[in-house]
């Protein structure tokens, strides 16, 4: 292995962080949207070294069904934002509190 | 002839109301009436045609099992002795004229099936008190009257008052019931039947404190059917129904059911000294209490249900003093001179139209039918006991049985019957004065008379004055016929010398002509109505009714408040309430926490997460 | 007879119970357009039940020991549960009894207009989960029947009920739920401390019985499925549910409600709390005679002041059901079969009371005791079924409740003296609490504003004729309905002393 697998996870962990900062911080929902994909590629890449460092497959094979999820919760969310733009005129998150106790 | 056939007795009537509750409506009230008179008469023949069944210890008849209480069953079945033989055909006798009468009184009623369905029924429940083999189906009887008294007392439901004097009546007598039950249920524990026979074959064996336990029982459940002390409240209430109803069921026959079981158990019932003595002296103070309060009524029917509740009182003392035979002896000719007064006074309030007060009448004897007079006149001659009438002869005989027990006890109680005879004189001889003396004081319109009501008023005033040759004591030259028919039956034996009864005969005539001057001075002339204190209060029976309220009814329902409110709503709801309100303020308190805002979620998921992380580097660390 | 025994097990009867019903539950909601359909759909359903209860009534009533019929099959085995049903005497007679009172109270709401498919469903629904908690031997399988038969109660109530009816329906719901869980955790923990025991894990009632409990396990699983069974029966600190319920529910639910589901809480603690704990209920009866003689006549004096006719007979009862309760408490067989038959006809006698009142409100628009009065002028008939209910009520002989009230009364007297004379007084108070009702409902002067009355149509009469056949049969010749209780409390009391 080229790397170090203490790289891989450092890199899948500085990832993470970011994507878990950008849906913290950010308002708006395609921010958010973008942020959760982040945090799943940093997942993926955690897999993909594992998996590279164990010499297994499983790893990847979970990476591809990661990528086929991600895509179709994409397409789900992304119709969904478009939804309420269209419905609300914002994207601004804290304006859905619907579920408000 | 088959001994089951003896059930005819009482499952005719029952036939007869079953079909009139059921169709009476539907079939011409000529027929419907039939019905009923002659369900009760063909009884009457049966229980002559069956006399001889009863000789000897009696005849015993099945019909069927009832009920199965684990390995011993209890039938439906029937005892016909030589107490039973007598009663039944007292029973059926006297129902079959107020039957009659009934028809006749009734002829303007629209609803005459549940009427009469609800007469014949009385006379089965009757029948089965009377012909009981054992205490349950003697019990049966025993609700079963209750249960007809109770809506023929309360059959003109349109006034409420008349359906709540029919409930006070219910009540009170079911307050008794709950110690003959009791009685009941304990003679099963320790016998192991409920037939009566064995019960009292076995008797001899309780402790005697069980015994005197039981009498008492017994007796208070006694007390309840027969108006005595302290459970006497409803029976003047009870005259709201129909008169028929107070003829048979509230002076012949259901009131006379405590006497007649107290009598049935006698062999168990006087093994206890001490409660025959209690037997005594409720029979004697509830004879003496009725008999004042009857001094002071106004409407004629009260009158005649104090009158009642007091010879009651005196079939009781006779038990109590021993003499089953002066008892049943009271019973018979009572029924027969009772029935025929209130026939009359029937009579009389139709003639006076509608009026129930004696003090607004007077003058029937001018102006009534003459017949009419006769017959109360022999009713309330039998009732006052002049000499030679059937009740002389049976009121002598219970008096004769209580002096000749000789304690102390006794000797006031019969000093108590002596006084009370003399009121009987005297309320026995008012009534007669203020409604038939002088002239006409009500202006109601008289209704006429119809022959039914007429007729039947006869054989019962004349049973009612040769009531004595019954049991003509051998002083007159009797011989005493229902004491050697009862024969074991009869209990204690009354030994007294023939002066002693030739002393008691004497002065009981004394006490007659006494009450009868006191009441030709005081209400020969009327002298108008007047009240004072004293009649007021035996007006309203020694206000036993604000006593019973005041110390039960008030009570009850307060305690229904208590529970229905105080409890139910006030603690458990409330506690339950306050729970829910509780957990609601709870949910309230944490709905805060949501915003529906994603933000805040997700800040939440992130400290969570890292506390969780922080939670598993200390694990780490350690 | 005993070829019968043997031969009948081959036809799952006990299963057919359980399922014709549910059959036409299912029928009636698939077909939901026409409403006639739907009730006679669920007339004969109920109908065959019925029949198919009383052919084994009668074949099988003869007062033997133990199961006389028996389904057994595996369900879930990793968990030792198992599919078990089982027919005794006891059962036998409840079994009857829901068959009866179901058809009944499908000719009860016969005029019901509001959703019918729906409301013949869950009659049938009940009716099957009643016949599974009077027949499951498993305990699993019987927690299952009894949270099925909450649900179509609750709805029933809460769909179709009167003025209060959400308010009653949550209360029901509520009350019953948290009495079930437990009784679950009862159920559980027992079944966990068998399962280390034995090592072979089973939810049957037989072999749960045989595990080794020291005594204060006892109390707190006996407690726990007592608290499910009291708040059923309800005994009374628990009961304030059981008015709302009763007096809100539609009129064939009020029947349903006191003929069957409160029966079922009694049942439980004759088929499961009493044999599983022996040590702890024979402590405790001394406790239950307490709290049934509190209910007795806590529920009496209540009923005696409520305004509400429905709400009387609810009171009314609580107040039997009390002496039901005293009889088992007695622990003799004469008091308990005083008491499982007076269960019977007290589900006979009130449920005909509470079709009575539901029969009187159609006609007079209210169950206000104060707006009723002088009904005997306007609908004898209706009257007349009225009076002898509520006389068949109060213990009057040769009725019904009488033969129960008297055996528990011989029974508990036989071996407490003091309970049975306690009790005794109850007497009184069922007369003045019931004929307080039958005046001010049947006596007294018709109310001015009341408009004409129509008697009885044929559909009621219908309704009320078997009742009333019933109830004066069993006041008269009791016998064929003792017979099957005979074996089964002489097996059950044999446990204990």
């Amino acid at each position: 292995m080229i790397v170090p697998f203490a790289h891989v996870l450092i890199f899948a962990a500085i990832l993470f962080t970011m994507g878990l900062g950008c849906v913290l911080a950010r308002r708006n929902l395609i921010m958010i949207l973008i942020g959760v994909e982040i945090m799943l590629n940093a997942a993926a890449v955690a897999l993909v070294g594992g998996s590279a460092y164990w010499r297994q497959v499983d790893g990847q094979v979970f990476v591809v069904f990661l990528m086929a999820m991600t895509s179709a919760e994409v397409a789900i969310s992304l119709a969904m934002v478009v939804y309420l733009r269209r419905r609300r005129g914002t994207l601004e998150a804290d304006r859905f509190d619907g579920l408000r106790g | 002839m088959n001994q089951t056939l003896l059930f005819l007795i009482p499952l005719l009537p029952l036939a007869c109301a079953v079909l009139n509750m059921l169709f009476g409506m539907r079939l011409p009230r000529l027929v419907a009436e039939t019905l009923a008179v002659s369900g009760v008469a063909a009884s009457f023949l049966l229980t002559l045609l069956f006399w001889g069944y009863a000789d000897g210890a009696g005849t015993h008849a099945l019909l069927g099992t009832w009920l199965p209480v684990g390995d011993i069953t209890i039938p439906f079945a029937l005892h016909f002795d030589a107490l039973a033989a007598p009663m039944t055909l007292m029973v059926t006798g006297v129902a079959t004229l107020i039957h009659l009468y009934a028809v006749g009184y009734m002829h303007d009623e629209e609803d005459y099936a549940r009427f009469f369905g609800l007469l014949n029924l009385f006379v089965f429940a009757m029948l089965a008190i009377v012909l009981a083999d054992n205490l349950l189906v003697l019990f049966l009887g025993w609700e079963g009257v209750g249960l007809c008294s109770y809506a023929l007392i309360g059959f003109w439901y349109q006034k409420s008052e008349n359906a709540r004097a029919g409930t006070k009546a219910f009540l009170v007598t079911r307050v008794g019931d709950i110690f003959l039950a009791a009685a009941l249920l304990w003679l099963f524990a320790l016998t192991g039947t409920l037939e009566i026979a064995a019960i009292n074959a076995r008797a001899a064996s309780f402790a005697p404190e069980v015994l005197t336990a039981l009498t008492v029982l017994l007796l208070l459940g006694a007390c309840g059917k027969s108006a005595q002390l302290p459970l006497m409240t409803w029976l003047a209430d009870a005259m709201a129904g129909p008169t028929p109803v107070s003829a048979l069921i509230h002076a012949a026959t259901m009131v006379t059911a405590g006497v007649y079981l107290l009598c049935r158990l006698f062999p168990l019932v006087s093994l206890s000294p001490d409660g025959m003595a209690a037997i005594a002296v409720v029979g004697a103070l509830t004879a003496l209490y009725a008999a004042t309060c009857a001094l002071a009524q106004r409407e004629i029917k009260r009158v005649l249900a104090y009158s009642t509740m007091s010879q009651v009182g005196y079939m009781f003392l006779a038990v109590g003093a021993g003499s089953v035979a002066g008892a049943m002896f009271h019973l018979l000719t009572h029924a027969f001179f009772k029935a025929a007064l209130f026939m009359a006074a029937g009579c009389i309030i139709h003639l006076a139209g509608g009026e129930n007060d004696i003090l607004r009448m007077g003058g029937l004897f001018k102006r009534g039918p003459r017949e009419l007079f006769w017959v109360f006149l022999a009713g309330a001659l039998c009732l006052a006991g002049a000499p030679l009438t059937g009740g002389f002869f049976s009121k002598d005989g219970i008096l004769l049985a209580v002096y000749t027990q000789g304690t102390p006890l006794f000797l006031a109680l019969w000093g108590i019957g002596l006084l009370t005879a003399l009121l009987t004189a005297v309320y026995t001889f008012r009534l007669v004065y203020l409604v038939f003396a002088g002239e006409p004081r009500g202006h109601g319109h008289p209704h006429d008379l119809p022959l039914l009501m007429r007729r039947p008023l006869w054989p019962l005033a004349l049973l009612g004055l040769c009531g004595g040759l019954l049991n003509l004591p051998p002083l007159v030259g009797g011989h005493e016929w229902l004491t050697h028919r009862l024969g074991t039956l009869a209990g204690r034996e009354i030994l007294a010398g023939h002066s002693i009864e030739w002393a008691l005969a004497g002065l009981a005539t004394g006490l007659v002509i006494l009450g009868w001057g006191f009441a030709r001075w005081r209400y020969g002339q009327f002298r108008g109505e007047q009240e004072n204190r004293a009649s007021r209060f035996l007006l309203l029976g020694w206000r036993a009714d604000a006593l019973v309220d005041l110390l039960f009814v008030r009570p009850f329902t307060a305690m229904a408040g208590l529970c229905a409110i105080g409890c139910d709503r006030a603690l458990v709801d409330a506690t339950l309430d306050g729970l829910a309100r509780q957990t609601t303020a709870c949910g309230e308190r944490l709905r805060g926490l949501t915003t529906g805002r994603v933000s805040t979620y997700l800040a939440g998921f992130v400290w969570g997460f890292l506390i969780i992380l922080g939670w598993f580097l200390l694990a780490l660390v350690k | 007879m005993t070829t019968m025994a043997t031969s009948l097990p081959q036809f799952p009867w006990l299963s057919l119970l359980i399922g014709l019903p549910l059959a036409g539950a299912l029928l009636c909601l698939l077909q939901r357009r026409s409403a006639i359909e739907c009730r006679w759909l669920a007339l004969v359903t109920t109908l065959t039940t019925l029949m198919i209860a009383l052919w084994l009534f009668v074949t099988h009533g003869d007062g033997q020991a133990g199961w006389l019929l028996r389904e057994d099959a595996a369900w879930i085995p990793r968990f030792g549960i198992r599919y078990t049903l089982g027919l005794d005497g006891i059962s036998l007679l409840l079994v009857l009894l829901t068959a009866f009172l179901h058809t009944v109270a499908v000719l009860i709401a016969w005029p019901e207009q509001r959703r019918v498919p729906l409301f013949m469903a869950l009659l049938l629904i009940l009716e099957s989960g009643l016949m599974g908690v009077f027949l499951a031997v498993d305990l699993v399988l019987f927690y299952l029947f009894w949270e099925a038969m909450l649900l179509p109660m609750v709805f029933l109530i809460g769909i179709w009920g009167e003025e209060g009816r959400r308010r009653a329906a949550v209360r029901f719901f509520l009350y019953t739920l948290a009495g079930s869980l437990a009784m679950l955790i009862a159920m559980i923990a027992l079944y966990l401390l068998h399962a280390a025991q034995s090592g072979a894990p089973s939810f049957a009632l037989a072999d749960l019985a045989q595990t080794r409990l020291t005594l204060t396990q006892e109390y707190l699983l006996f407690g726990g499925f007592m608290l499910a069974f009291a708040i059923k029966a309800p005994l009374v600190p628990f009961h304030t549910w059981q008015p709302d319920a009763l007096s809100e529910s539609p009129a064939a639910g009020s029947v349903d409600l006191t003929g069957l589901l409160l029966k079922t809480g009694l049942y439980g603690m004759i088929r499961f709390a009493f044999p599983l704990f022996p040590n702890a209920t024979r402590n405790c009866l001394p406790f239950l005679a307490a709290l049934a003689l509190l209910g007795l006549f806590h529920a009496a004096w209540s009923a005696y002041r409520q305004e509400d006719v429905k709400r009387i007979l609810a009171y009314s009862s609580i107040s039997h059901l009390g002496l039901v309760v005293l009889g088992l408490a007695a622990w003799n067989a004469t008091a308990w079969q005083g008491s499982i038959l007076l269960m019977v006809t007290h589900g006979i006698v009130t449920g005909a009371l509470f079709a009575v009142v539901a029969m009187l409100r159609a006609r007079t628009g209210t169950r206000d005791l104060a707006e009723l009065g002088g009904l005997w002028g306007a609908a004898p008939a209706l009257s007349a079924f009225f009076l002898l209910f509520a006389l068949a009520s109060l213990g009057l002989p040769g009725l019904a409740n009488f033969t129960g009230e008297i055996l528990v009364l011989l029974g508990t007297f036989h071996t407490q003296p003091l309970w049975a004379l306690l009790a005794l007084p109850g007497l009184v108070f069922a007369a003045a609490y019931l004929l307080r009702l039958v005046q001010g409902a049947l006596w007294g002067p018709a109310p001015a504003n009341r408009g004409a009355i129509a008697d009885l149509t044929v559909r009621e009469w219908l309704v009320l004729v078997p009742l009333a056949l019933l109830t004066v049969w069993i006041g008269l010749y009791p016998a064929p309905f003792l017979a099957p209780l005979a074996g089964p409390v002489q097996a059950a009391l044999g446990g204990l002393p």
